[in-house]
């Protein structure tokens, strides 16, 4: 076991969106920062929602407070990640049936008046004009409303983050677990961590540590010597295999099950469930029949198409819910952001949580953190991220015809200088990894038809080719997973088909 | 249009068994939607006389009694293809030769009766690796490979390959050739018993 | 924008095998070309996220259809890649695309100075500038266009002769048949004529628009199908089925209107048949009686066309010629010839156009035929320039091997003789 020590100012766990805006927040005003994540970045809560770019209309009549911080972000990362986002907006639409619920047209102003209140352009549109401008959307609706939501590719966002983290010197560390937090009295020193891959110990030690992560991070306090009630809410969704829609649809009523449907890049996603989980099960999630029947049935009510398209798959996330403080029951539960300075809460020196908070926010996250990072350290930095533009995450523009230009993936149109681009910025371990980079077995076919190639590019590039049966074998099996919910009609066909090109030889074309 | 024996289904059950009786003189028709992806050669088979319909599919069977008569395809629209004996090899939800919805799995083109679980929990093993049981579904025949409608076994249809209970492409490329074989020994036993 | 989100064709059932792209004839010769799969079902949904990834590479799908007949899932491909050249394509036609596309338009200007037109397309300077100018390539033998149109033979020698039979059928004699080849025509009307069938033209006959659609004018395709959408309606109002003697407009006329252009066909779909489905049928229920000469032999080797083979009809031509006694029908391997209508004209297309074909070539030198049977012209054009074996439509074999006045006299319902049409 090799022992090493490393001085950091802040060391940051969790790769997620709020870890990895954090760590860029954090370097963009000069501190030395190391990032650390268990597995790969945006493989938690991150990559596991719809990627809607919330207007803020959702919750505008509830929350106003959210809804306000939801129109000013989504401002802000329209400026900084035009590369993330697709500015599709959105639709939010009452159905006849609204009206016996009480949330007819009445409603429907109530919530206009709403999100003019909080500052979010909502404007009346006619039913009949909807329909011209998003065709998919339920023919029956009565009412409906013009919002700027958008959709964000939350894979590229976060690692957008973290390269631009690593860009001003931050250094980051994936595949590696923290054991413990490096505590003397009363204060946190930094951090002992493992790497999952070599098994190899070390130590890193900061001025602070921040705890972003999201539904783990509530381990991580207790390992400080502190106590945070959180309550882990999974969230099923399904990815249809097309783009459906253009335009987010919303159902125009109080926040349920399965009443929003975002399309982004090449698919259509609805969703979300949220049922409360044991922490046990945070890191095994399954989409059971009852939630998939569910929302489909939801979205057929957005979109009737939606009840006779394939669908990709089915997966789902966790949302980091918090407990107001001294709250353990989970009754007064806030979506709100939590940030917390655990030497003023816990007695505890060196220490900050930040967590609640969405994926629309996490910039806004990130900036609270760090500013509570600086006092600490007497850095009197301003906050540069809600105007600095983020970087494109890989080179994507490879002649066709050129060896770079060969295409891997053909479903989400790959290239070969693609995966190369993205092996060399990113610490890429799997195909999943490179799918979280690249889109890279993400469409119709789930990899059937590239993943040996994408699997020996991969292996090739890393310099140990005889790895890529062992990466295209772990591929199918996490992509299986999300498969299983959906199986029945052509998914279940591309099931079938991809058991024979693995099992019984592929088609000549396969080879 | 007459023939002998017209073989739904142009995987590589259906074409062991078309190209066998092609050869032995029988005149027969293939009516398959698309090429198998197992890259089946239908060559040789065209070469013999036989009849090839790629990209067509039957529609619908018309039945007198218990035997099928004649099938409508997609193509022919309202002619009919006639036939003494029918032999299915459709394949399994790949080839189109089983259908799953949400809630139920078929058999589009005459309705056969289909043995699968009604219990979707089981049809999938979370490692891709492992047997898979959805796999193993399928059409179910009596001993003398003969599929049934309603627990009515049809008298002049005989089913083979991976459109049968218990075979899969997966494991079962003999299995698949076994039933092929079967099929045929008893199409050419029922000739020489009319004869 | 929104047009475009939205794709009428079943490109989601494909499974990715990619069997089409193994069968597909251009991506042998030109590797460039995106290949079935990804112009097809990859393509479309691709475009349904954005319009730019509309590869103007599409325009060299043959629209063989061969991705189609043998795609397990039974996507539409090719209509799939045709619509996508419709709805993103911002082609700009060529005054070259027009003038070929145009078949109408240039048979009709043409016809008047059939010898002048025939000289001049035959003479090496007037085949550099179609080369050069309208980039046509100078190597091909341009379909001669004849002197005589083939309705104006029909309503001056045989229109009044027609209205004799008990029964009748309406005939969509297609561009070919009119400006180029009026013969297969009249061995149409007398064939029919001895099976007993009276044969009328449509109240109003538009190009299919199958070379429309090559060059990218959809719009001007549109018009053309709703024309002969009503003609045959109005037809079969009558009671008459309207019978064809191409392959490539009858596919046009019943699969393209709906699958490529958007046009319903439900209601008279089923009223367009190629000549020699409908014979054969007629036939094998009885309803036509037939007399072949005692004296008729020949070896002839059957190419089923692109379209035909589509249709799946191949199966009728086989058996109708399988009829004629002295007749020996040796089927060929399954290919494309390279010339998918007007493709082969196109300079850019003329070297791919003959690689594709040399298969068909080489199986055709192989069998050493009498000639081929084919229904379908520019066929007809390609295997005859690249072979040097004659071509024949089924209609025209069998007004040759039948015995006419023997036939018309066993489908014979009236007590005087009718007379028959002078060809």
């Amino acid at each position: 076991m090799q022992e090493m020590l490393k001085e950091y100012d802040v060391i940051i766990i969790g790769g997620g969106i709020t870890g990895a805006g954090t760590a860029r927040d954090c370097a963009l005003r000069g501190l030395k920062v190391l990032l650390i994540e268990r597995r790969d970045i945006a493989d938690g809560a991150t990559g596991r929602n719809h990627g809607l770019l919330h207007s803020g209309a959702r919750y505008a009549v509830k929350d106003g407070e959210s809804a306000r911080e939801c129109i000013v972000e989504n401002r802000i990362l329209r400026r900084i990640a035009p590369h993330c986002i697709e500015d599709t907006q959105g639709l939010f639409i009452t159905l006849p049936e609204d009206e016996e619920t009480g949330y007819g047209l009445d409603y429907q102003k109530k919530f206009i008046e709403a999100c003019r209140t909080a500052g979010i352009e909502a404007e009346a549109m006619d039913p009949r004009e909807a329909i011209r401008w998003e065709p998919s959307v339920n023919p029956r609706l009565i009412g409906a409303v013009k919002v700027p939501d958008g959709s964000v590719d939350p894979f590229k966002l976060c690692a957008a983050n973290v390269l631009d983290a690593r860009l001003h010197g931050a250094d980051i560390l994936t595949y590696t677990e923290v054991l413990s937090l490096v505590k003397e009295d009363d204060t946190v020193r930094g951090v002992r961590v493992r790497d999952s891959r070599t098994g190899e110990t070390a130590e890193y030690h900061a001025r602070v540590t921040v705890n972003a992560a999201g539904i783990w991070g509530q381990a991580i306090v207790q390992m400080a010597g502190a106590r945070i009630a959180m309550f882990p809410a999974k969230g099923a969704l399904l990815v249809f295999a097309h783009r459906v829609n253009n335009v987010v649809i919303n159902r125009c009523r109080k926040s349920a099950d399965g009443d929003i449907l975002v399309p982004g890049d090449t698919v259509t996603v609805i969703g979300t469930t949220s049922t409360k989980i044991p922490f046990e099960a945070c890191d095994d999630l399954h989409v059971t029949p009852d939630e998939v029947e569910l929302l489909l049935r939801e979205g057929s009510q957005l979109c009737p198409a939606l009840a006779s398209t394939r669908i990709l798959r089915a997966y789902a996330g966790v949302r980091p819910l918090v407990a107001s403080d001294d709250d353990p029951t989970g009754r007064s539960i806030s979506r709100g952001i939590v940030c917390l300075d655990h030497a003023t809460r816990d007695g505890i020196e060196g220490f900050v949580t930040i967590t609640g908070g969405k994926l629309m926010t996490y910039r806004l996250m990130a900036e609270m953190a760090t500013d509570t990072v600086c006092a600490k350290l007497g850095v009197a930095v301003p906050c540069a991220t809600a105007t600095t533009p983020l970087p494109r995450t890989i080179e994507r523009d490879f002649p066709a015809g050129s060896p770079d230009g060969m295409l891997v993936c053909e479903c989400e149109n790959v290239t070969l200088g693609e995966i190369r681009s993205a092996v060399a910025r990113f610490d890429i371990h799997s195909l999943a990894d490179l799918r979280r980079r690249t889109r890279i077995g993400m469409g119709t076919c789930q990899g059937t038809y590239c993943i040996r190639k994408a699997a020996a590019a991969l292996a090739e590039a890393q310099g140990r080719p005889a790895d890529a049966e062992r990466l295209a074998r772990e591929y199918l099996d996490e992509r299986w997973k999300g498969m299983m919910p959906v199986g029945w009609g052509d998914t279940l066909r591309e099931m079938e088909f991809m058991q024979k090109v693995f099992k019984a030889g592929a088609p000549s074309t396969f080879k | 249009m007459k023939f002998d024996v017209i073989i739904i289904g142009a995987g590589s059950a259906g074409m062991r068994v078309a190209s066998a009786l092609q050869k032995a003189g029988r005149k027969t028709a293939v009516i398959g939607l698309g090429r198998s992806i197992n890259e089946v050669e239908v060559r040789p088979y065209e070469r013999l006389g036989g009849t090839l319909l790629i990209g067509d599919s039957v529609r619908e069977g018309l039945f007198e009694g218990n035997r099928l008569t004649a099938v409508h395809t997609v193509n022919l629209g309202a002619y009919p293809l006639k036939a003494d004996r029918f032999v299915i090899a459709t394949g399994k939800f790949l080839g189109g030769g089983i259908v799953a919805d949400m809630d139920r799995v078929y058999e589009p083109l005459f309705g056969l009766d289909v043995a699968y679980d009604e219990d979707r929990g089981g049809w999938f093993d979370a490692s891709f690796g492992a047997p898979q049981r959805f796999l193993r579904f399928g059409v179910r025949t009596d001993a003398q490979s003969r599929p049934s409608m309603g627990g009515r076994t049809v008298e002049n249809l005989y089913a083979c390959g991976e459109l049968l209970e218990g075979i899969s492409a997966v494991d079962g490329r003999e299995e698949i050739e076994k039933s092929a074989d079967k099929v045929l020994a008893i199409l050419t036993q029922a000739d020489h018993a009319e004869a | 924008m929104q047009k475009r989100n939205i794709s009428p064709n079943n490109f989601e059932q494909c499974v990715k095998c990619a069997i089409c792209t193994d069968f597909c004839p251009v991506l042998k010769v030109l590797p460039d070309y995106p290949g079935p799969k990804h112009a097809g079902p990859d393509g479309e949904r691709l475009r349904l996220k954005n319009a730019l990834f509309f590869d103007s590479n599409l325009k060299y799908c043959l629209n063989c259809k061969r991705c189609e007949v043998v795609c397990p899932s039974g996507v539409r491909i090719a209509d799939i890649i045709h619509s996508a050249r419709d709805r993103y394509g911002d082609i700009h036609p060529s005054l070259r695309d027009r003038m070929l596309a145009n078949t109408d338009a240039m048979g009709s200007l043409a016809t008047p100075f059939a010898p002048v037109v025939n000289g001049t397309l035959g003479l090496g300077v007037t085949k550099s500038v179609m080369d050069g100018v309208l980039k046509i390539d100078h190597r091909r033998t341009f379909p001669k266009y004849t002197g005589r149109k083939f309705t104006s033979w029909f309503r001056r020698e045989a229109a009044s002769l027609q209205d004799a039979y008990f029964r009748q059928v309406s005939y969509f004699h297609g561009c070919y048949v009119n400006y180029n080849y009026p013969q297969l025509g009249k061995d149409f009307v007398r064939v029919m004529n001895a099976l007993g069938y009276g044969v009328q033209l449509l109240d109003k006959e538009k190009c299919c628009g199958v070379a429309m659609m090559s060059g990218g004018m959809f719009d001007a395709a549109r018009r053309n199908a709703r024309i002969n959408l009503a003609s045959v309606a109005s037809a079969a109002k009558e009671g008459r089925v309207t019978l064809t003697t191409s392959s490539t407009c009858t596919l046009t006329m019943r699969e393209e209107y709906p699958g490529v252009l958007g046009i319903d066909n439900e209601m008279v779909r089923e009223d367009i048949l190629l000549a020699v489905r409908f014979i054969y049928e007629a036939i094998e229920k009885g309803e036509a009686k037939v007399a072949f000469r005692p004296d008729f032999k020949a070896r002839a080797a059957y190419h089923v066309p692109c379209h035909q083979e589509k249709l799946g009809w191949g199966l009728f031509t086989r058996a109708l010629m399988e009829l004629i006694p002295g007749m020996e029908l040796v089927p060929l391997d399954s290919n494309c010839c390279g010339i998918a209508g007007t493709y082969g004209f196109k300079k850019e297309n003329y070297e791919r156009s003959q690689q594709i074909g040399q298969a068909l070539f080489d199986d055709i030198a192989r069998v050493g035929p009498d000639y081929v049977i084919c229904e379908c012209e520019t066929c007809k054009w390609q295997i005859e320039m690249s072979t040097g074996v004659e071509v024949r439509n089924p209609i025209s074999v069998l007004a040759e091997a039948l015995d006419l006045p023997a036939t018309a006299a066993l489908n014979q319902r009236t007590n005087f003789a009718l007379k028959e049409v002078q060809s």
